[in-house]
């Protein structure tokens, strides 16, 4: 079903011919999604025509096209992953890309306000410059600052000292739908966007919830996000180290650590006492595979593996790390993480030690520009498992059920093998709240690896309803209603409120409800 | 031939579609401003421009999903300067091949005829007067006349054999460069031979526009030439030259019995052994900019060929393994370390530089088919120019300096752009 020639029209008219495109090649360009697609890298359906929007009103303009005509529209900001794309036919996609500034950022109040498809790095870039420093989703500092902060999940490594995205969203600009515009926070009651709960409406829990609405309630045009101090200089140089880049220049008071620990529970005992202590600026726990795969690829890889060495050196370990403002400041963090390990067994590893690697972690802890690496790069397919956020204690009891279970999985060899451990596991909130993901690497473009892959996930949610887990925050094969239909009815029927908030703020359900929740009327 | 598509099946469908070839290396960005690297994303917007978009362009086609015919898939085929910036990004992270599906894509669209009308002069005009510009062969040597310079097309031959390149050749205010580098490398001691009329194309227009065919006559005649002529070096100030001599030329499986050198290395030389002397001071703040093709795009291109293999259940490995052309190995520091020996002059670098250099806008084709495009590129480094204060941008390219030149002038904007033989030629 092509949209209407005066459909098109219309929407031509709002943004202009140049930004409009309903022709294939630019529509397969868009079809092409790996992440998170439940079989090969191609979407099954094909949005009608791309937009590229430049401003709310644009964006209002074709919402209301949209609504007047019950086009299911859907945006995206970098657009990575399959849930990018609207999963209902006849729909469109707007793809914000030219809706790219930085609008603001107020030292004082120690806030940004941005566009959709500013990316980390460029907030970074910007804020390191005045002495601040924003949170890089786990993801990487490729991805958009807003959308982790607005519509989808928002846990990162650095969450021990900058949180969490949807705890940094202030002030918000939200066109709704059905076109109208809703601004949150202290924006609502036009204070400026230093707040995200007023004065003027609290709606973040409506708006993302925990997890975020997958682009399924509409489009955040603007929003504000918490910035954090930075103490480093003002721009970080780098040196090409083949094939990476390293910070040039050692930074001052900084220490990256690698420890060793007797047990799983041992480890979980100093991450909640590192916690409390509010000591440090980065903490995950990092198993051998994934550790590994970021040192090497390939055969390297293979080889490093096949040495047993990241296994036997890295079984219950965590990366730790100080970046502290002051020598004495330095000093003491330093004193307490002694003790800390002292009680609970921990032991430094030599591997964190050398210049090379305090180079090398200061730039992937600050700069999280080494992750697809990791994830794509061995078998082409990558996905994520488990991944409740919940306290740290839940986290290692993931980690241990996604361990026997992937190992099935791998011992039927549909998965590729890394000991089934292959999970990073990061601590929020001084310690009160953790986050685990066992993720799992497999062929794509080979059926049987697929299929195995997606039964192992299917296997996954049932673990967790089973052992008691916690609903899995970001499955991507099952993120919307299917996910919602098996853990809704063991979570206090949860999508119930899903549904009343969809049906309220779009009663011609035009946001793509895939990825989000149908509303309730339509069930 | 070189470049089959399906060559490259693997690469595209591997392509995380991470968007990462549109941003610099992310550790090396350094502002908003200039935090882009692409220009085809960065004026088209649209996904499908960008290395990602094309590496899925490229899948559907070899998959069928597309049809060469589609005459929007040859608009954003073709509107990218091929210059390789997203390939460099991507391998920080990975070991995909993004630029060579790219050429393998324009290859497939003209292997199956369906090229642009306005690639029709570009190649009738290689095919008959060994240019891509639309000029007479019989005027190739004139930029020559007067110079006390052996012309080998009346016979003999060198050891040291200027290539002067098409546009320096024809270009009115470009010849100069030409006339000055030979100049600069007789009066340093070279015996320099040039070919004058019998210079032609090093096929690198023919190559980055999908013409395989045109682009091998050439490669394969120069080769032969230069061998013929007893070359030892073969020296160019043509950065697109220089690139396809070094990264692609050796793929034709002809014995080179010469090395390739650009003026710029060359001059670093001569400088560094004391032949060449800069006595005046040039008190000017300038910045330098990276042509791609002697920069990222200048490494020799190993294509990988190989199979395959399955180890630790799903872990894909290569055998063997494969080189991977991060595009760190190109010629940067020579133009650099010439600049620095000019007395009196100020030096500054842009904020994107060596492998993550913006393009100038030129390459590809663009310049001499989209010129608003190639204008625009340029225009946005002249303005990464002007943020760190440089009065001149010194480059080591006829086609950068063309455009960049073309640009200053079209959109107002006063900065010098000066080839790096212009500049040493007046610090002497
Ligand atoms: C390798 C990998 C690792 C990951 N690790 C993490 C991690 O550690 N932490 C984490 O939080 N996430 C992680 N993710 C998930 C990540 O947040 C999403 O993949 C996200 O899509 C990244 O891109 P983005 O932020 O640019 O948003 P996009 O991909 O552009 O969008 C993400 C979602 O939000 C919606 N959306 C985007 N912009 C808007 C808008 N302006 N208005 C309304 N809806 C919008 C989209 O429709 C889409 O559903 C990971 C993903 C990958 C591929
Ligand atoms: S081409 Fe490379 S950098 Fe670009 S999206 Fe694909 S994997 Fe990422
Ligand atoms: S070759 Fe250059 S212009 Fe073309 S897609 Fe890559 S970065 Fe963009």
């Amino acid at each position: 079903m092509a949209l209407a020639k005066d459909i098109y029209q219309q929407l031509e008219a709002v943004v202009g011919p140049e930004n409009i495109s309903g022709s294939s090649a630019v529509l397969w360009s868009y079809m092409y999604q790996p992440f998170g697609n439940i079989k090969g890298v191609w979407a099954e359906i094909m949005p009608e025509a791309v937009l590229l929007p430049k401003s709310t009103e644009e964006v209002v303009a074709v919402a209301k096209i949209c609504n007047r005509h019950h086009i299911v529209f859907k945006a995206m900001s970098t657009g990575w992953g399959i849930h990018n794309l609207p999963g209902v036919k006849g729909a469109i996609v707007l793809d914000l890309r030219r809706m790219n500034r930085i609008l603001e950022i107020d030292e004082k109040n120690m806030f940004a306000v941005v566009e959709p498809s500013v990316i980390c790095m460029q907030l970074q870039v910007e804020t390191l410059r005045k002495g601040l420093n924003c949170h890089i989703i786990g993801a990487g500092s490729n991805t958009s600052v807003l959308a982790s902060a607005t519509s989808v999940v928002g846990y990162g490594p650095d969450g021990l000292s900058m949180g969490f995205s949807g705890r940094n969203l202030l002030g918000v600009e939200w066109v709704l739908p059905t076109g109208e515009v809703l601004k949150l926070g202290s924006l609502g009651s036009g204070d400026g966007w230093f707040c995200g709960d007023g004065p003027g409406p609290s709606l973040r829990g409506i708006l993302r919830g925990w997890e975020g609405a997958w682009g399924g309630l509409g489009v955040i045009t603007k929003c504000a996000v918490k910035l954090f101090h930075w103490n480093g200089p003002a721009e970080l140089e780098m040196k090409n180290a083949q094939p990476n880049y390293t910070i040039k220049e050692p930074l001052k008071y900084f220490r990256a650590s690698l420890f060793n620990f007797p047990s799983l529970e041992k480890l979980g005992e100093a991450a909640y006492k590192l916690g409390e202590s509010e000591v440090g600026y980065f903490i995950s726990r990092l198993s051998p595979a994934f550790v590994g795969l970021q040192m090497a690829g390939g055969m390297n890889f293979v080889r490093l593996w096949e040495s047993g060495m990241p296994q036997q050196m890295l079984k219950y370990a965590f990366l730790f790390v100080i970046f502290a403002n002051s020598e004495g400041e330095f000093a003491y963090q330093q004193k307490v993480l002694e003790k800390i390990l002292e009680e609970t067994g921990g032991e430094a590893s030599p591997l964190a030690e050398t210049e090379e690697m305090q180079g090398l972690t200061a730039t992937s802890v600050i700069k999280v520009d080494a992750v697809t690496r990791s994830c794509f790069r061995s078998a082409g397919g990558f996905n994520t498992s488990f991944g409740a956020m919940d306290t740290i204690d839940m986290a290692m009891n993931q980690v241990r059920a996604g361990t026997v279970l992937k190992n099935q999985y791998i011992q039927k060899g549909v998965l590729m093998e890394d000991g089934g451990d292959n999970s990073a596991t990061l601590v929020f909130d001084q310690g009160h709240l953790a986050y685990t993901e066992v993720l799992l690497m497999y062929d794509n473009h080979d059926e049987k690896s697929t299929a195995g892959a997606m039964a192992y996930l299917a296997d996954s949610n049932q673990a967790c309803l089973k052992q008691a887990l916690g609903t899995p925050i970001f499955q991507l094969s099952q993120v919307g209603t299917g996910k919602h239909g098996l853990f809704s009815p063991a979570c206090f029927h949860y999508d119930k409120w899903q549904k009343e908030i969809k049906k309220a703020f779009d009663p011609n359900n035009t946001g793509d409800p895939t990825a989000y929740t149908e509303p309730e009327h339509k069930k | 031939m070189l470049l089959d598509l399906n060559d490259y099946r693997n690469d595209m469908k591997r392509c995380a579609r991470c968007s990462i070839c549109k941003w610099p290396p992310l550790a090396q960005m350094k502002s908003w401003r200039f935090s882009q690297n692409c220009p085809a994303i960065s004026r088209f917007n649209f996904h499908a421009y960008s290395g990602g978009g094309r590496m899925a362009l490229g899948l559907a086609l070899a998959e069928g999903k597309l049809d060469e015919t589609d005459e929007e898939l040859s608009n954003i085929v073709y509107r990218c300067t091929a210059c390789g910036a997203c390939d460099s990004s991507c391998k920080y992270n990975s070991e995909l091949e993004v630029l060579w599906p790219i050429y393998a894509t324009r290859a497939r669209l003209v292997g199956a005829g369906c090229f642009r009308e306005e690639h029709g002069p570009i190649i009738e005009s290689l095919r008959r007067e060994d240019n891509p510009l639309m000029k007479s062969k019989s005027e190739r040597g004139r930029w020559a006349e007067g110079l006390d310079v052996k012309d080998l097309s009346k016979g003999g031959q060198a050891e040291v054999i200027y290539h002067a390149g098409c546009l320096y050749s024809f270009d009115p205010e470009l010849s100069k460069v030409a006339r000055e580098t030979v100049t600069l490398l007789r009066s340093a001691g070279v015996e320099v031979g040039i070919r004058g009329a019998q210079e032609s194309c090093c096929g690198s227009m023919a190559f980055q526009l999908g013409f395989q065919g045109e682009f091998i006559k050439f490669a394969e005649s120069n080769i032969d030439d230069w061998n013929a002529l007893g070359a030892k070096k073969v020296v160019t100030s043509c950065a697109c030259g220089f690139g396809i001599m070094k990264a692609v030329y050796p793929l034709l499986g002809k014995k080179m019995k010469f090395e390739v050198v650009h003026i710029s290395q060359y001059l670093d030389e001569l400088i560094r052994e004391g032949k060449l002397r800069l006595s005046k001071k040039i008190p000017l703040r300038v910045t330098y900019h990276d042509p791609c093709n002697l920069g990222r795009k200048s490494e020799e291109y190993v294509p990988w060929k190989g199979t395959e293999k399955k180890v630790l259940g799903q872990l894909i490995v290569r055998e063997p393994e494969k080189t991977v052309h991060r595009g760190w190995e190109g010629v940067y520091d020579p133009p650099r370390d010439v600049i620095r020996a000019v007395p009196g002059i100020k030096f500054v670098e842009m904020e994107r530089i060596r492998e993550y250099a913006w393009c100038c806008g030129a390459g590809g084709g663009v310049k001499t088919t989209m010129d608003d495009f190639a204008l625009w590129t340029a225009g946005e480094r002249i303005a990464e120019a002007q943020s760190v204060g440089a009065e001149a941008i010194v480059t080591a390219c006829s086609w950068c300096e063309r455009n960049l030149k073309d640009a200053a002038a079209a959109q107002g904007k006063k900065m010098q752009v000066l080839d790096i033989v212009e500049l040493v030629k007046q610090a002497r």
